[in-house]
């Protein structure tokens, strides 16, 4: 038996670390740790509530403005101030562009090389390559001298011995399926893409101003003055500079992502197989089409059990609890006790081992990340979960687009719940959010002809207004998964904040009831080839897109250190 | 030949994570200079955060980059560092902070782009803590007007022209809520 752990090194939403069992080239048992306390709850007490979201989007630099929003939306919810429409369409905007750009650079740049191989690329026949593309696309950067000049430019830059980004894989390994001209395909649309990224979120730049960070939010709506006509303002040249970047956008996630993703896919069905799960998901849901609090959501909200997507329940937030029983935090009524976010408590209780160590001990507190749990479930989120959501609730579209991935690839429903679900049920969301988008700016470009410009209820936006005492939830759907901020608000003041972030449903450790977080479920069974060169682990967890870097060690029972190497 | 065809231009690049203390010293440098500064057109100056890939845009369309940034190298908190061209990516692979990922990342994405600036450099200082906390520790405090001053010389070294602001005018802008006009609150 074989210990195999993957471990951080970077911080940016805390180290993630996994422990495995691998016994006869299966993971038998997994556990999933952050080994990084993060405590924004501390530095928010007693700050102006209107200031929390410049705050919480500096908790992390993948997920800026997702903070910025469920932030707003807790404090909104709280003092009661009601955005106006034009508001609503902004963020829906803001929030779809970072959804669709996100999962694209997840793709390509994080993903990407856990199953294409840049060494056999460097093989491909660039006539072969253009054949390929041709036949899956009508996406133009599709000739041979294309393909060879991509090929040339890997290649002089492997030579110069700059792996750079590709660096850090295990290029050779038996577990790499596609032929060289796949491979190939790949690299030059991962190096497309990061142009792609650069220019698709230009429509934040267009809504926010010049600062790469996002500084046009404010609770009660946005602070994005409208006038059609005017210099300064979100005006009618703005409205078409985005139309044309969504348009762009667009095409490119129909004609190179979506293609790319079912040929990828075509040679990676085994993944169907593995990588399940616990099988329950959960979506808080997103984009309001109403401006009620009860407007119904372009992607809806639900609970599915079991993987019973004939029975999707409502989402009920009084039935999220958080347990610290495997957590590094201790909770005045004890241990074993699950707490409402809006009760929640944080208060540290480091008993791991001091750094540098081997083995955590994992039948006792092994994680800073908390259990989240649903009516006492452990859930997993992410675009799976939305799409099952959106799918068992009749969304015509997604269940249109699942349904054509399916039947592309040749595989029942029941390969949704896997590894390979879970990447496939991104591209359809991004390609589901790129088609909406427009809609959505065309709602705003119609409102703004029509004279009605207003982004912002002022009515509540003096504290003198607020009660004394007054607690709110706000929920959101980040790329990575249902995000939520609860507040607690005293004399103008915060008196408690937590959040709830996707990468604790899905990262979290066991709970009271030993019951394993989405991560260590989902790693069971998982086949590994070789355990100095764990890829297929990275693929599963990488499948989760997990908001973190990782490092790869892999240990021997004994603890002896075999091997060491970073991965992205 | 420069990015935009006219004067080479210049991007000061604060990094880092201004929720875990001295992580945050890049952006606090940067937030000082523009306040002791008046800029030209061609200098701009800019909050990097923990952005990594989000920062392309900003670094394709400038022909020299200065980053400022926490660094993790030999001596006491507040020992001044300084680095150029190949020497500042290893750096940033390297060392462990907040944002490593997100700059290397970055720094790889032109170098695979065949966009790497003409000249890289980066001024940091030794940090004491990068634990949670919106404070920078006191050796930190006490050196980041020099460090502001060395961000200065290297830009006027590029070729252009800094005018310091009135000092009073400065000196208004450095009151009230750090921490919170750091984050770009205005109020």
């Amino acid at each position: 038996m074989t210990r195999v752990v993957i471990d951080p090194i970077t911080r940016i939403e805390g180290h993630l670390r996994i422990e495995t069992e691998v016994d006869g080239g299966v993971v038998r048992d997994a556990w999933s740790s952050s080994t990084m306390f993060r405590g924004i709850e501390t530095i928010l007490k007693g700050r102006d509530p209107r200031d929390a979201w410049a705050f919480t989007q500096r908790i992390c630099g993948v997920c800026t403005t997702v903070h910025a929003i469920t932030s707003i939306r807790a404090v909104e919810n709280a003092i009661g101030a009601r955005p106006p429409a034009n508001a609503r369409l902004l963020r829906n905007l803001i929030m779809a562009s970072q959804m669709v750009q996100d999962h694209v650079v997840h793709f390509y740049h994080l993903h990407a090389l856990d199953w294409v191989d840049i060494v056999s690329a460097l093989s491909a026949d660039p006539a072969a390559t253009a054949r390929l593309a041709q036949s899956i696309s009508d996406w133009p950067l599709s000739s041979a001298t294309y393909f060879a000049g991509v090929r040339e430019r890997v290649q002089q830059f492997v030579d110069r011995g700059q792996l750079g980004p590709f660096a850090n894989a295990y290029w050779g390994h038996s577990a790499y399926r596609l032929p060289p001209e796949a491979n190939l395909l790949a690299v030059a649309h991962y190096l497309e893409a990061l142009d792609w990224q650069r220019d698709f979120i230009r429509i934040h730049a267009v809504l926010g101003g010049k600062n790469p960070h996002l500084q046009s939010f404010l609770v009660g709506g946005m602070a994005t003055p409208l006038d059609a006509d005017k210099q300064g303002s979100l005006n009618m040249t703005s409205i078409s500079m985005m139309r044309k970047l969504i348009r762009e956008g667009r095409a490119f996630v129909e004609k190179v992502y979506i293609p790319d993703l079912l040929a990828v896919a075509s040679f990676y069905k085994d993944w169907a197989g593995y990588g399940a799960g616990v099988g329950n998901y959960l979506a808080y849901g997103e984009y309001p089409e109403g401006d009620d609090s009860n407007a119904p959501l372009f992607l809806p909200r639900g609970v599915i059990r079991s993987r019973d997507l004939s029975n999707v329940e409502p989402m009920d937030p009084a039935k999220i609890t958080e347990f610290v029983t495997h957590s590094w935090y201790e909770y005045e009524a004890g241990d074993s006790e699950g707490l409402h976010p809006a009760a929640g408590e944080t208060r540290p209780n480091y008993t791991g081992p001091e750094p540098p160590y081997e083995l955590l001990n994992t039948d006792e507190k092994y994680s800073w990340l908390k259990s989240p749990r649903y009516d006492g479930l452990s859930m997993e989120v992410g675009p799976l979960s939305r799409m099952l959501v959106a799918y068992g609730s009749g969304h015509s579209r997604v269940q249109e687009l699942v349904n054509y991935a399916l039947g592309q690839l040749g595989v029942g429903p029941e390969a949704l719940f896997s590894t390979l679900g879970r990447v496939a049920a991104r591209g359809i969301e991004t390609l589901v959010l790129a088609e909406k988008m427009e809609d959505w700016l065309d709602e705003l470009a119609d409102n703004m002809g029509r004279g009605q410009l207003d982004i912002h209820d002022n009515s509540m936006w003096d504290p003198a207004n607020w009660p004394a005492e007054c607690s709110g939830a706000g929920f959101h759907e980040a790329p990575r998964g249902a995000l939520g901020h609860w507040v607690h608000i005293v004399d103008g003041e915060i008196a408690n904040y937590q959040c709830v972030v996707p990468s604790t449903w899905n990262a979290g450790p066991r709970d009271a009831a030993g019951q394993r977080g989405p991560y260590e479920e989902a790693l069971v069974g998982t086949p590994v080839a070789d355990a100095e060169q764990p890829i297929e682990i990275l693929r599963t967890v990488h499948s989760f897109d997990p908001c973190m870097a990782c490092g790869v060690h892999v240990v021997d029972r004994a603890g002896r250190e075999l091997v060491k190497v970073r991965v992205q | 030949m420069t990015a935009s065809g006219n004067e080479a231009s210049v991007l000061v690049l604060g990094l880092g994570n201004v929720l875990c203390g001295d992580d945050g010293l890049g952006v606090a440098a940067v937030e000082r200079f523009r306040l002791r500064y008046r800029i030209s057109e061609a200098v701009r100056a800019l909050d990097g955060g923990t952005l990594g890939l989000a920062l392309l845009s900003h670094i394709r369309s400038t022909d020299d980059v200065i980053l400022v940034d926490a660094v993790g190298a030999a001596g006491p908190p507040g020992t001044f560092v300084r680095l150029e061209g190949d020497e500042v990516a290893p750096e940033l692979q390297a060392r462990l902070s907040c944002h490593q990922i997100g700059v290397a990342d970055l720094l790889n994405a032109l170098a695979v782009l065949d966009a790497y600036p003409r000249r890289l450099i980066l001024l940091g200082l030794v940090p004491e803590t990068l634990e949670l906390g919106l404070a920078l520790s006191p050796p930190i405090e006490n050196r980041l007007a020099e460090l502001v001053e060395r961000i200065a010389d290297e830009v006027r070294r590029l070729g252009h022209d800094l005018i310091p602001n009135r000092p009073e005018q400065s000196a208004n802008a450095r009151s009230g809520d750090r921490a919170a006009r750091a984050l770009g609150l205005s109020r």
